[in-house]
């Protein structure tokens, strides 16, 4: 839409274009990759109709992934909701309830998606391309689908880090709570933000589930953080207008950030968390065939492909390459993040957090 | 009360209660079309309170409101035709002087070139003529009042109510508004009920008087009457100056009274419809302008009281002494001081015993 | 109540403002508050509302206290002095209120934060703006144009004759000012101080981006929607929001009861106001001046990071930002935006007037509570606003129902009471002897109130549109549930491009947003000069 990001997306697609050719026709290395991509060339008659998506992909997503949906299914028109706040589009829907207006749910991560499984609000629909899919990202009914992966990183100002902390970038989670971080650190508020939470969560289980490790590295984090922020994105230009020196948030962001030129610089610690972005269909929806269709076509290739393209983000798919400079699941070492426990302690998680610092 | 054959306006033992108080209680009296009526009062008797039920700005609480005939307590105020002239004139600060004038008219939905008309003709009879475009801030007081005038009279109403309407007046204002007010109300022979607290006002205006207190009406009558044969002594003393003087009946002889007062009696026509007893305690009223004041030892009608001018004052029109008889301060009022010789020291006051009134309150 | 029997016109009038009222102020909320889930008595008894509300209460007690103040100073300063500047002043005082979510705040810290462009660019200071402090600051800043709309509309119409009395009596200014003008006052300051307070205490956007972890009730609530999808837990401190408005309301009415406040008699006077001292217009001046150098500052960096790359970073000069800022959707949006809060504000203004009408000028029991209604939406965050109306009016059979008109319904009644408040105020100013004229001369109450009473209340007219206007078209949690995508708006695009990161297409954004707005408040004013009754607002 703007030009930073048309520039942008012809930088990646050169990048992936250019990473392709290179690659040649390398296979990547993951056994059950299989390349099936569903296509629009079902054996029954074309889809039509109109379905309203409630989307929290990016603004800079939207227009073009929905673009190539509608290329690929012509008869299908999209009533778009984009509201970049996956929390609020699931209190929305749970709102709707008694009347359900939107169709689709997509973008965010699952633990928004799961509760509204949980609650009756979700058709279930376990689409032929999820075969694709690894276990691990997807609901076990169809309740809900996994197509891309955010992984959390750690955002540095370049000048202020060279100035202020010898230009030392955290190589662990626990290179923060070095004194020297002390009033420099930022944080997504954990109870504002998806990502704040998934924070906590990550130490969790860096620490095997032992929540009192875990609560006390919180504890002792609180004293070298300056703000809790209520927007990931907005703690991004903190760091890029140098008023705070780092802070955790998602590579794929900090990537965007870095492309456009802002003095920043992306690190990934070992034993990080990521997200899995969901996607799924609402009940009482009135045109299924055409929610089904959506959902068959975020799963492919094709469309993480141009996930990845269009804001750095990973995908569920062994296929699907990770943006350049960008992290993947398997170049960084990963906690054994337990999704489904994660999303059932969320409250109770929080509660102890907000004790434990005092909140 | 007058039985006359049209009755305008007729109260009926009507209460209003505000709280606990009753603001006017069991009132009761009637006014003749075309009459000049006034509800007089010191401030709180409830004359407006009155006035304001009349307009239904308040329900009674018991009692009816008639009018012609026809009661009214449950007709909304702005449809009795009973337009009201304010104590500060409420004009409109939005529209000119035609607008605030014009506006009852463009209510009743009169059409434009009949309504100008009338707005024209009773800007001309209230002495506003030309000053139509003219905003009433731009007017001076008296100016204001006529406006508010003319805006409740263009419209004809049935009744006219004003409230005080000259009280925020220069004294010299005051009375030439009066005039007009009394020329006005003869001219167009229209119902005025008129509420104020000056009583000069009252008399000089009125065809008819109700003077209340306390909620409730002392006395109602003509001027003359009030003023001359007032029923109570609030009543004799709250309309002009007077003696009382406290007495007891001695004896009565038919339609006379001997009472006796201090070491002194009097004989004195009894009020008609008194009855009396002897040994009744009563009051003795006597206008002051129906004293005289002689030398000591000089010859003179009636009762002689001899007596010292304790002080005295010049009011222009009449000379005012306090003299002092048996005790007991009177006031004696001698017109035209110009002419009239002065008085000091032990003098003679006297009184014919016709000019004396009694008052025995229930 | 018998005279509502004698006048169906005004029980019409009567019986419509209490259903639209228990339709579209009552019923949402208890919607709301009555979700079903046992955790709203949990987290009552839970206790982790004690913190917040405290804070709350803290920052209620500094901000309205400094807006009061500076909004009262503002308001003596255009209405009685003849300072220089009034028409920037007047301008610049308004800005405010068109703060579109996100950018204004971030806009201050980016000039205070701890490598703000103004703190430490020009100062070499290092100062914390998040906390506590910086929520009174940036609140006093963005909520002195409602204290000071109020105040001016209410000394407005004061009554020259009154403080020249006193100044005949020997009083010197001061005492004037102080035994005549402020005590005349006190139906805009009580206004000015509830209306403030109340809004103070629901500010989301504010005390979210600078408060740190300064948490008071309505980030709370948030945090319970966004961090756990709790709304039980969230309805019940909206209960805890509406509960101390209740607080505060009580407290006003017990200050302010039962006086008389007319100046507005019908006895008109053209006395001019007795001459403020120099010395003392010269102070206005500079606290005008102050203020206003403070808000130019602020929004104008806004200005300045629309037309660069990226402001601090990179300040070359750029258009590129404004290129599709009226292109396809965000068209539409700012269209939407202009078209509901224009029509949110007609409908508001004039409903508030003859509510307010109501209310002070009726005699029928139930009033006080009519009152309170009528002031409660603003003590509802607009999360709540909203969520009551997404819930309440999503039912089947109401699907016919267009979704911007509903939008319009809820910023019409969100933001009711500041209207409201200014008629009220207005009213009491106002002699009953002027109801009773007309009705004297035939009209009946209704035709009495619009001849007679409105006219005279143009300037609370112009307080409630301005006021509604604003705030429809900055308002995001209101609408943030209500939108489609045919019906979205300014706010919703703009917290599309803050998430984007596209700080340039947002300040750009907001800058056009402001701007239309701007516009068409400034055309609404010429409209309606011509029509605005003596003794009206002269600010």
């Amino acid at each position: 839409m703007t030009p930073v990001l048309d520039r942008r997306t012809f930088l990646k697609g050169l990048g992936v274009v250019t990473v392709a050719a290179a690659c040649g026709g390398a296979a990547t290395p993951s056994p059950t990759a299989t390349t099936a991509v569903a296509t629009a060339s079902p054996t029954a008659a074309p889809v039509t109709g109109t379905i309203s998506v409630y989307s929290a992909l990016n603004q800079s997503t939207n227009d073009q992934f929905f673009a190539a949906f509608k290329a690929a299914y012509p008869g299908v028109s999209i009533d778009l909701l984009p509201l970049a706040a996956a929390g609020e589009l699931q209190t929305r829907i749970t709102a709707e309830k008694a009347s359900p207006k939107a169709d689709i749910f997509i973008g965010g991560s699952s633990e928004f998606h799961d509760p509204l499984g949980k609650a009756g609000l979700l058709e279930a629909y376990i689409s032929p391309n999820a075969k694709d899919i690894a276990a691990q990202f997807k609901e076990a009914t169809g309740l809900w689908t996994g197509w891309y992966t955010g992984i959390f990183g750690f955002i540095s100002n370049n000048d202020r880090l060279t100035k202020e902390l010898a230009g030392k970038k955290p190589a662990t989670w626990d290179d923060l709570l070095d004194p020297a971080w002390k009033g420099k650190l930022i944080l997504p508020s954990p109870t504002l933000t998806g990502g704040g939470y998934i924070f906590i969560a990550t130490q969790i289980f860096r620490f095997n589930k032992d929540e009192a490790k875990a609560m006390d590295f919180m504890k002792k984090l609180h004293a070298n953080i300056a703000q809790y922020i209520p927007t990931s994105p907005g703690a991004l230009t903190l760091i890029d207008q140098g008023q705070f020196v780092g802070c955790p948030n998602w590579s794929h962001d900090i990537l965007t950030e870095k492309s456009k030129g802002n003095p920043v610089d992306l690190t990934v610690p070992t034993d990080t968390g990521f997200e899995v972005g969901a996607i799924s269909i609402v009940k009482g929806t009135k045109n299924l065939a055409a929610a089904k269709a959506l959902v068959d076509w975020s799963i492919t290739k094709e469309a993480g492909d141009l996930n990845v393209k269009l804001s750095n983000r990973g995908s569920t798919r062994t296929d699907v390459a990770a943006a350049p400079g960008s992290p993947s699941l398997t170049s960084v070492k990963l906690v054994n993040y337990d999704r489904q426990w994660a999303t059932d302690n969320k409250a109770r998680l929080l509660k102890d957090w907000q004790t434990a610092v005092g909140l | 009360m007058r039985s006359s054959s049209d009755v305008h306006l007729r109260v009926d033992h009507v209460t209003k209660r505000f709280g606990e108080t009753a603001a006017v209680n069991d009132v009761s009296f009637e006014i003749p079309r075309g009459s000049f009526a006034t509800l007089l009062g010191p401030s709180g008797c409830g004359k407006t309170t009155t006035l304001r039920m009349i307009a239904g700005f308040y329900d009674p609480d018991e009692g009816d409101i008639v009018l012609s005939g026809k009661r009214i307590n449950e007709l909304p105020a702005h449809k009795r035709g009973t337009a009201m002239v304010f104590q500060d004139y409420a004009l409109f600060p939005h529209m000119t002087v035609k607008g605030n004038v014009s506006y009852g008219l463009r209510v009743a939905g009169v059409a434009g070139a009949e309504r100008d008309k009338r707005v024209d003709d009773t800007l001309q009879f209230v002495g506003l003529g030309g000053l139509g475009d003219r905003w009433p801030n731009q007017l001076s007081g008296g100016q204001q009042q006529r406006v508010a005038v003319g805006r409740a009279l263009v419209l004809q109403p049935q009744i006219l109510l004003l409230d005080e309407p000259l009280s925020n007046l220069d004294a010299k204002l005051r009375v030439q508004l009066r005039w007009e007010l009394r020329a006005l109300q003869q001219r167009l022979g229209m119902t005025f009920v008129y509420v104020t607290h000056d009583q000069d006002e009252a008399l000089s205006l009125s065809d008819w008087i109700a003077v209340m207190n306390a909620g409730k009406v002392e006395q109602a009558g003509t001027p003359w009457e009030i003023y001359y044969h007032p029923r109570t002594s609030f009543l004799a003393d709250f309309v002009g100056a007077v003696n009382l003087v406290p007495g007891t009946v001695k004896e009565i002889r038919g339609e006379e009274v001997v009472v006796g007062f201090g070491q002194r009696a009097v004989t004195v026509r009894r009020p008609a419809g008194l009855t009396l007893a002897t040994g009744r305690e009563v009051h003795l009223c006597v206008r002051p302008e129906a004293l005289a004041l002689r030398p000591p030892s000089a010859d003179a009608d009636g009762v002689r009281l001899p007596g010292v001018v304790a002080r005295r004052a010049f009011l222009g029109d009449l000379m005012r002494y306090w003299v002092t008889v048996d005790g007991r301060e009177w006031i004696v009022d001698q017109p035209d001081p110009g002419a009239a010789a002065d008085f000091d020291g032990p003098v003679t006051v006297a009184v014919k015993p016709e000019r004396i009134h009694i008052i025995a309150e229930q | 109540m018998r005279s509502l029997q004698r006048e169906p016109g005004v029980l019409l009038a009567l019986l419509a403002v209490i259903a639209l009222v228990a339709i579209f102020i009552v019923y949402p909320q208890v919607r709301v508050i009555l979700t079903p889930g046992s955790s709203y008595v949990d987290f009552l008894s839970a206790g982790t509302w004690r913190t917040p509300l405290l804070n709350s209460l803290q920052v209620m007690a500094l901000s309205t206290t400094t807006a009061v103040l500076i909004g009262f100073v503002f308001a003596y300063g255009m209405v009685y002095t003849d300072m220089r500047w009034k028409p920037a002043f007047r301008l610049i005082g308004i800005l405010p209120l068109l703060s579109p979510p996100f950018v204004v705040a971030a806009s201050y810290i980016l000039l205070f934060g701890p490598r703000g462009v103004i703190t430490y660019g020009l100062f070499g200071q290092t100062i914390s703006i998040f906390g506590l402090f910086g929520i009174w600051g940036v609140q006093t800043i963005a909520f002195f144009p409602f204290a000071y709309q109020l105040i001016a509309d209410v000394l407005s119409r004061s009554d020259a004759r009154m403080e020249q009395a006193a100044r005949n009596l020997g009083a010197g200014p001061w005492t004037v000012f102080r035994t005549v003008t402020l005590p005349l006052s006190r139906p805009g300051l009580g206004a000015a101080i509830l209306t403030t307070a109340i809004y103070v205490v629901e500010d989301f956007g504010n005390p979210a981006l600078v408060g740190g972890q300064f948490t008071v009730l309505p980030t709370q609530a948030y945090g319970l929607i966004s961090g756990f999808g709790d709304l039980p837990g969230a309805a019940a401190v909206s209960t805890i929001l509406l509960s101390l408005a209740l607080v505060l309301y009580v407290a006003k009415i017990r200050l302010d009861g039962g006086q008389s406040f007319v100046t507005v008699s019908g006895r008109a006077s053209s006395m001019p106001r007795p001459p403020v001292p120099a010395w003392l217009s010269w102070v206005c001046f500079a606290v005008c001046a102050a203020l206003c150098g403070m808000i130019l500052l602020v929004y104008g960096s806004l200005v300045v990071s629309a037309f660069t790359l990226t402001f601090p970073i990179n300040t070359a000069f750029t258009t590129s930002h404004f290129e599709y800022v009226f292109s396809g959707v965000n068209g539409v949006a700012l269209r939407n935006t202009l078209v509901y809060g224009l029509s949110a504000a007609l409908f508001s203004s004039l409903f508030a007037l003859l509510a307010a009408w109501l209310v002070q000028r009726g005699q029928w029991s139930g009033r006080r509570v009519m009152d309170f209604l009528l002031i409660m939406p603003a003590a509802v965050p607009g999360l709540f606003f909203g969520i009551g109306y997404a819930t309440a009016f999503n039912e089947q059979w109401l699907d016919w129902l267009n979704r911007g008109v509903l939008i319009i319904i809820s910023m019409i009644f969100w933001n009711i009471p500041v209207g409201y408040q200014a008629a009220v105020a207005g009213l009491r100013q106002i002699d009953r002897s002027m109801d009773e004229a007309a009705t004297s001369l035939g009209a009946s109450s209704l035709r009495g109130f619009r001849d007679v009473l409105l006219p005279m209340l143009g300037g609370s007219l112009r307080v409630g549109f301005v006021t509604t206007f604003v705030r429809a078209v900055t308002t995001l949690s209101v609408v943030i549930f209500l939108f489609t995508p045919g019906t979205t708006v300014a706010t919703i695009r703009i917290f599309q491009l803050v998430n984007d990161l596209d700080w340039g297409g947002a300040t750009a954004f907001t800058v056009i947003d402001i701007g239309l707005a701007i516009v068409a408040l400034s055309v609404m004013a010429i409209i309606t000069r011509g029509r605005i009754a003596l003794g009206a607002s002269r600010a």
